[in-house]
């Protein structure tokens, strides 16, 4: 599979770039690259964090990757991951020890919640005419308001200081493998989630007709097919993945909600869809790829004496090297090739 | 003194080879045809001749200046203009908007441009009706072809490619054009003219070039050439003729009545249509395109809704090959197996809420062997099939069995001799198997060939015969 190749070869590029950004950090080169490997790969911290930081990077550039093939250019993945986050609390808030059986009951809830949100955006494209591209993005900003409403009200914890919720109890929580690490069950399920869309995207009916209104929406009318509906059922399924990113996040990393809840992964998704050509394998690889980046970054943030922004410099330059790639890939003597037929 | 000058080009694409060694000069003020079975690579010729397209080795000379590749823009001004066998123009932007991209001086306003003045003469000239301000996702296949030739046409050049511009066309719109082409020729401009229609290049070239899967077979000299020599030449055997059995039509399968349809730009454009069609019959419907063919075929098999009147179809399945294979036909992108498979009824191919992607892609195979799709396999994506070949994928994907309905818009557009025979003849089994077929096109021997029944659509409503100059 070429986008494989290509991202493999963007691995190799990337360790390029970012001796470049450690010179320019002037942050000794060894000792750079000692740190983010250290906290990326060849620690147990270090690689349990990578997939820790990779998981909802999967689910939400997944969630990407299924609107985009419809052609609905979603990008309120942010505010879907915190809404999945926001109704995963409530749920358990709301319905007491009947959600507390187990983490599915939130993490369903949360699926809802980001469907919900996006599916609402779907609507108002087919319905009003009014471009996801802008709806998502708006949605985006109001899920914001609700969240700081909800906690500071509805889901305040009960000491009522912090805006933030109380911490999930342990049977809603998904199983950790070690106390040391952050290490959770979620990323089983975000494993089960790409492999659950190769299937819907390439065996399945319902994601046939998907990629066929995506790419060919004439040829989608002339055959009967719907291409409303299935707009819509794009977005639902797209807002449930970042939902579910939230509520995994939730129930497998941090145990409760507050205002720093939001980090950026429903942003951060969308060049992991675009880097994984819109493929479930490739947005796996596209995430882990980012995951471990972040999660080196923060090492490196954290001893090398940097400051954060370093981690956002990583991640753009990361950006920059696969897109470059992919020209490189696409015209190799510079020339352009246009298809014919 | 050749003007243009083909010197040993070769290209494949991955395995496949679409030309081979082919060598060729083009004389100052000659029609050049180039001929060829589907998949010969005449438009692959043709987009090395644009500069779209990089040859693997051999050059191109075009007025004793190589040809730069990459550079489709240089290629134009200095003189060499292309009409590529698919359109290229921007779906969103009117005419006028696509006749002004690419040809607007520095600083002109494109809506005030000498290019649209010009080809709005042009068009005139050529009896050629087209509103200037309509979008061009809103035309019929017939208008797109004339906004490409305009736009190839202003500004002067001096070759001029034309690859199967008369393939929507009526014979009397293609005989303008092409009386258009032999007056230029006469002014001095070199045309090459890709075309199936062997009438065609009897009536304008004066030389034709055969070329034989990717590889030259010959230039004849069509002053001392016979139609059968050429014909031969092109695939390689003489020609099987497609003639219909004598059968007595059934029973009722479709009755419309005052059907009144509006196109996409919200005028209606079928105005009041009224007929019956019964199994076993073929019912030819003639006319230039844009008359209210694709509305009606659209209404039909139930994509379009109708403003008013009615349509009772009885059969089950229906089969549907519209107008433009490349956006309502396939998805260039996905696989031929995918594309066969979509227009199926999924369930049949599912099971247990999967895909049998295995088996779809044998049945594709087997389509693909008894229609001539000529490609590797059923993986290679549609896009990357020469034109006359997309056009056989989907009329495997409606014709590998009997529907009870056949609704066929161009069913034959691009395809060989060869093949359109063969298609003709399917389309005929059908009919005869109990289908009823209505079938829209606007190749006049096509109508009079297959239809048991013949009508013309003008301005939306059906005639028994075209008056006035469109015939
Ligand atoms: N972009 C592409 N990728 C892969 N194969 C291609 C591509 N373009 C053309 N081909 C192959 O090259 C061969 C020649 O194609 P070409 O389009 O030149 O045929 P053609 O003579 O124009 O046929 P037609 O009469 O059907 O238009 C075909 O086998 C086709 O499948
Ligand atoms: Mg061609």
């Amino acid at each position: 599979m070429r986008v494989h190749v290509r991202i493999l070869a963007s691995f190799a590029l990337l360790i390029g770039a970012l001796i470049l950004t450690l010179l320019v950090f002037r942050v000794p080169i060894g000792e750079g690259l000692r740190l983010i490997g250290q906290g990326a790969i060849f620690t147990e911290a270090g690689w349990t964090r990578s997939a820790v930081r990779s998981t909802p990077l999967v689910f939400v550039g997944l969630g990407m990757a299924v609107a985009w093939r419809a052609g609905m250019y979603n990008i309120g993945g942010e505010g879907q991951y915190v809404l999945g986050g926001l109704a995963g609390a409530a749920s358990v808030s709301a319905l007491g020890t009947a959600a507390t059986w187990s983490p599915a009951v939130p993490i369903l809830a949360a699926c809802a919640g980001g469907g919900l949100l996006a599916g609402l955006a779907g609507v108002l494209q087919v319905w009003r005419g009014i471009p996801v591209v802008i709806s998502t993005i708006l949605l985006n900003f109001m899920v914001l308001p609700l969240q700081e409403w909800l906690l500071q009200g509805p889901l305040q914890e009960a000491k009522g200081q912090i805006p933030q919720t109380d911490r999930l109890p342990d049977s809603a929580m998904l199983a950790r493998f070690d106390p040391r690490f952050d290490l959770h069950a979620g990323v089983f399920i975000a494993v089960a989630a790409v492999l659950a869309m190769a299937v819907f995207l390439y065996r399945t009916p319902a994601g046939f007709r998907l990629r066929v209104v995506g790419l060919g929406p004439r040829a989608a009318r002339a055959h009967g097919i719907s291409g409303d509906r299935v707009r819509v059922w794009a977005m639902v399924l797209s807002g449930s993945l970042c939902g579910l990113a939230g509520g995994v996040d939730l129930t497998g990393l941090t145990g409760y909600l507050g205002t720093g809840f939001d980090q950026g992964w429903g942003f951060m998704g969308i060049p992991v869809a675009l880097l994984g050509a819109l493929d479930p394998v490739g947005v796996f690889l596209a995430a882990v790829y980012f995951g471990v980046l972040v999660a080196g970054c923060e090492n490196l943030a954290r001893f090398a004496d940097v400051g954060s922004p370093i981690v956002y410099v990583v991640q753009a330059v990361a950006v920059l090297v696969a897109v470059g790639l992919q020209h490189w890939r696409f015209a190799p003597k510079g020339r352009a090739e246009v298809e014919l037929g | 003194m050749a003007v243009l000058e083909v010197r040993g080009v070769s290209k494949s694409f991955g395995s496949v080879q679409a030309l081979e060694n082919v060598s060729l000069d083009l004389r100052p003020g000659e029609v050049h045809a180039i001929l060829g079975e589907n998949g010969a690579g005449k438009s692959t010729l043709v987009g090395i001749l644009a500069g779209f397209l990089v040859p693997d080795s051999g050059t191109v000379e075009f007025q004793g200046v190589e040809i730069r590749y990459g550079h489709p823009t240089e290629v134009r001004e200095a003189g060499l203009r292309i009409v590529h066998q698919h359109f290229m123009l921007v779906p969103q932007f009117t005419i006028a908007e696509n006749i002004a991209l690419g040809n607007l001086r520095r600083w002109e306003n494109p809506y005030q441009c000498a290019a649209v003045s010009e080809a709005s003469d042009l068009a005139e000239r050529l009896g050629w009706g087209l509103d200037l301000e309509s979008r061009v996702d809103q035309l019929s296949v017939g208008s797109l072809q004339r906004v490409e030739i305009l736009r190839a046409l202003i500004g002067g050049g001096s070759v001029l490619v034309l690859d199967e511009p008369t393939a929507v066309l009526t014979a009397e719109e293609a005989s303008e054009l092409l009386a258009f082409v032999r007056a230029r020729r006469d002014e001095g401009m070199t045309v090459v003219l890709v075309t199936h229609k062997l009438r065609e290049v009897f009536d304008v070239a004066d030389r034709a070039t055969v070329l034989r899967q990717g590889r030259l077979v010959a230039t004849f000299d069509l002053s001392c050439t016979e139609p059968d020599v050429l014909a031969e030449a092109m695939v390689g055997g003489p020609v099987p003729m497609a003639s219909g059995t004598l059968r007595a039509a059934g029973e009722e399968i479709v009755r419309i009545e005052e059907l009144i349809v509006e196109s996409d730009r919200g005028s209606p454009a079928v105005r009041g249509i009224g007929l019956s069609l019964r199994s076993c019959e073929v019912l030819a419907i003639g006319g230039v395109d844009g008359n209210g063919q694709v509305e009606l075929a659209e209404a039909l098999v139930g994509i379009r809704r109708s403003s008013s009147g009615s349509i009772q179809v009885s059969g089950r399945s229906i089969a549907y090959i519209p107008q433009d294979r490349q956006t309502d036909g396939l998805v260039l992108e996905m696989s031929i197996a995918e594309n066969i498979l979509l227009g199926q009824s999924l369930r049949e191919w599912t099971r247990f809420g999967i895909l049998r992607m295995r088996q779809v892609l044998e049945w594709a195979q087997s389509l693909m062997r008894r229609f001539d799709v000529r490609a590797e396999s059923a993986i290679v994506p549609a896009g990357a099939l020469s034109g006359g070949n997309q056009q056989k994928v989907v009329v495997a994907r409606n014709l590998h069995r009997v529907p009870d309905l056949l609704v066929a818009v161009n069913p034959t557009r691009g395809l060989d001799l060869r093949a359109e025979a063969a298609v003709r003849k399917a389309i005929l089994e059908c009919a005869a198997q109990g289908a009823a077929v209505l079938l829209l096109s606007t190749d006049h021997d096509e109508i009079e060939a297959l239809g048991d029944r013949v009508m013309y659509m003008e301005s939306g409503r059906l005639v028994d015969r075209l008056v006035g100059s469109t015939l």
